[in-house]
């Protein structure tokens, strides 16, 4: 509902709000955290998040770094969008990509070996994350630098949020800790390792999409198609 | 649209910007991840050993314990880590050897920690294993590994070697149910180094 208003005013808001984002920029930062998640809604680059989502710790640093890729790649996309030859624009895309990627790595790899450790090869894999070409190719090559960052915020911030959801109820339900610090006392709470394993991830996933549902109400979705 | 040659130079520029960045930042963090690497190295052969150090000690603070308290000695192509403890110049507290091999699903690393007489078990620990959780990924959990203190590397008839699963004997252990491939795997690991060292420090 708030969406389809939000989408209808976005015109018509820009003449009256010149910020930098044109006016776009509340709209563009809602759709990428609520209106289409690109995990709860789109279902996009859920590998990574089924991956790393055990602890609530490395689920943010997993959220961290694709904020960070999103909005860098977005930005650079957005300043070359009007010199990349077309043809080549999606190897452009993933050249600048995997720059920022392997940047966040090594970065990990220098002052967070734990963390680095931890995530194994997945901040790697961000750069075949489908978020962060989806974001490119579908937002960042048509619209202006400062607002592509802004959608590329957005959607690394809903990635992020719906990765520290999963884990942080797989970490509290599977080992009974959250940041590693015990809430549920083992005397009296077993924790269940079906939520650890691959598995209790698909679940908690398939229940924030439920609850994104819900919310959001059927009706939205075939609007949306 | 745009000729072709704009087109190559443009992927050439790319490439070379992103390609300069990143040479950049690998050298800039060359010697943070070197010295993560080596500290890594490092905590492991200590744990194995059971050198007493700081938790959360400093990557340079556990080199230097490490090079106060451990010598390494070369036995034919085994690296043995001998704990000497600092400012005491006389026998080893123990001995530590890696051992390495293909697991199930990927490669098993580890350190083996022996008593000063070469022939008894003070501790296993795995620094790398990607077996199944909850079933061979159990190998490094305490219970297991605590097995293995104490067992000898020889069986009754002086052969090298251990056994996992089978009939209780004095270089036997538990197997763990539902993961006997792994048993199995990490069992012929052990013994390919276990053989060499009795071989070498029988000589």
């Amino acid at each position: 509902m708030a969406d389809k208003n939000a989408a209808s005013c976005a015109t018509c808001a820009s003449p009256k709000k010149k910020g930098p984002c044109g006016g776009k920029g509340m709209l563009t930062l809602k759709d990428g955290v609520w209106g289409i998640n690109p995990l709860a809604i789109q279902v996009l680059g859920i590998c990574s998040a089924l991956a790393v989502t055990n602890r609530v710790e490395t689920s943010l640093v997993m959220g961290a770094a694709l904020i960070f890729v999103t909005v860098g790649s977005n930005l650079l996309v957005s300043l070359l969008r009007n010199y990349t030859p077309h043809r080549i624009r999606m190897i452009a895309e993933v050249a600048i990509i995997a720059t920022f990627v392997i940047l966040f790595d090594q970065f990990l790899k220098a002052f967070y070996w734990d963390l680095s450790k931890q995530l194994g090869p997945y901040v790697g894999l961000i750069i075949t994350n489908c978020i962060v070409m989806g974001r490119a190719e579908a937002f960042a090559l048509q619209n202006p630098p400062i607002l592509s960052m802004v959608d590329g915020l957005a959607n690394g911030l809903g990635y992020a949020a719906i990765l520290a959801i999963i884990g942080f109820w797989r970490e509290l339900l599977g080992t009974g800790k959250v940041f590693g610090l015990t809430v549920l006392s083992d005397h009296w709470y077993a924790p269940n390792q079906l939520m650890v394993l691959a598995p209790g991830a698909f679940f908690m996933l398939g229940a924030v999409i439920a609850l994104f549902n819900a919310i959001r109400g059927p009706q939205e979705e075939e609007d949306k198609k | 649209m745009k000729g072709d040659a704009y087109t190559i130079a443009f992927a050439g520029v790319l490439g070379t910007v992103c390609a300069l960045l990143l040479t950049g930042a690998a050298s800039f963090t060359a010697p943070y991840r070197a010295s993560n690497a080596q500290a890594e190295e490092v905590l492991n052969i200590l744990t194995a050993l059971g050198v007493p150090f700081d938790q959360g000690a400093s990557a340079q603070r556990l080199v230097d314990v490490f090079e106060q308290n451990v010598q390494e000695r070369e036995r034919g192509d085994l690296t043995v880590y001998a704990y000497v403890p600092e400012g005491d110049q006389g026998q080893p507290q123990a001995f530590a050897v890696r051992f390495s091999g293909p697991g199930l699903w990927g490669p098993i690393e580890g350190f083996l920690a022996l008593e000063p007489d070469m022939r008894t078990i003070r501790a296993v620990t795995f620094y790398h294993q990607e077996e199944t959780p909850g079933l061979g990924g159990e190998i490094s959990a305490s219970w297991f590994r605590e097995q293995f203190v104490g067992k000898s590397v020889v069986d009754a008839t002086g052969e090298p070697g251990i056994t996992i699963g089978g009939a209780a004997g004095p270089n036997s252990v538990n197997a763990i149910t539902g993961a006997t491939m792994t048993c199995d795997k990490l069992e012929a690991i052990l013994d390919g180094v276990l053989q060499k060292l009795v071989e070498e420090t029988n000589g």
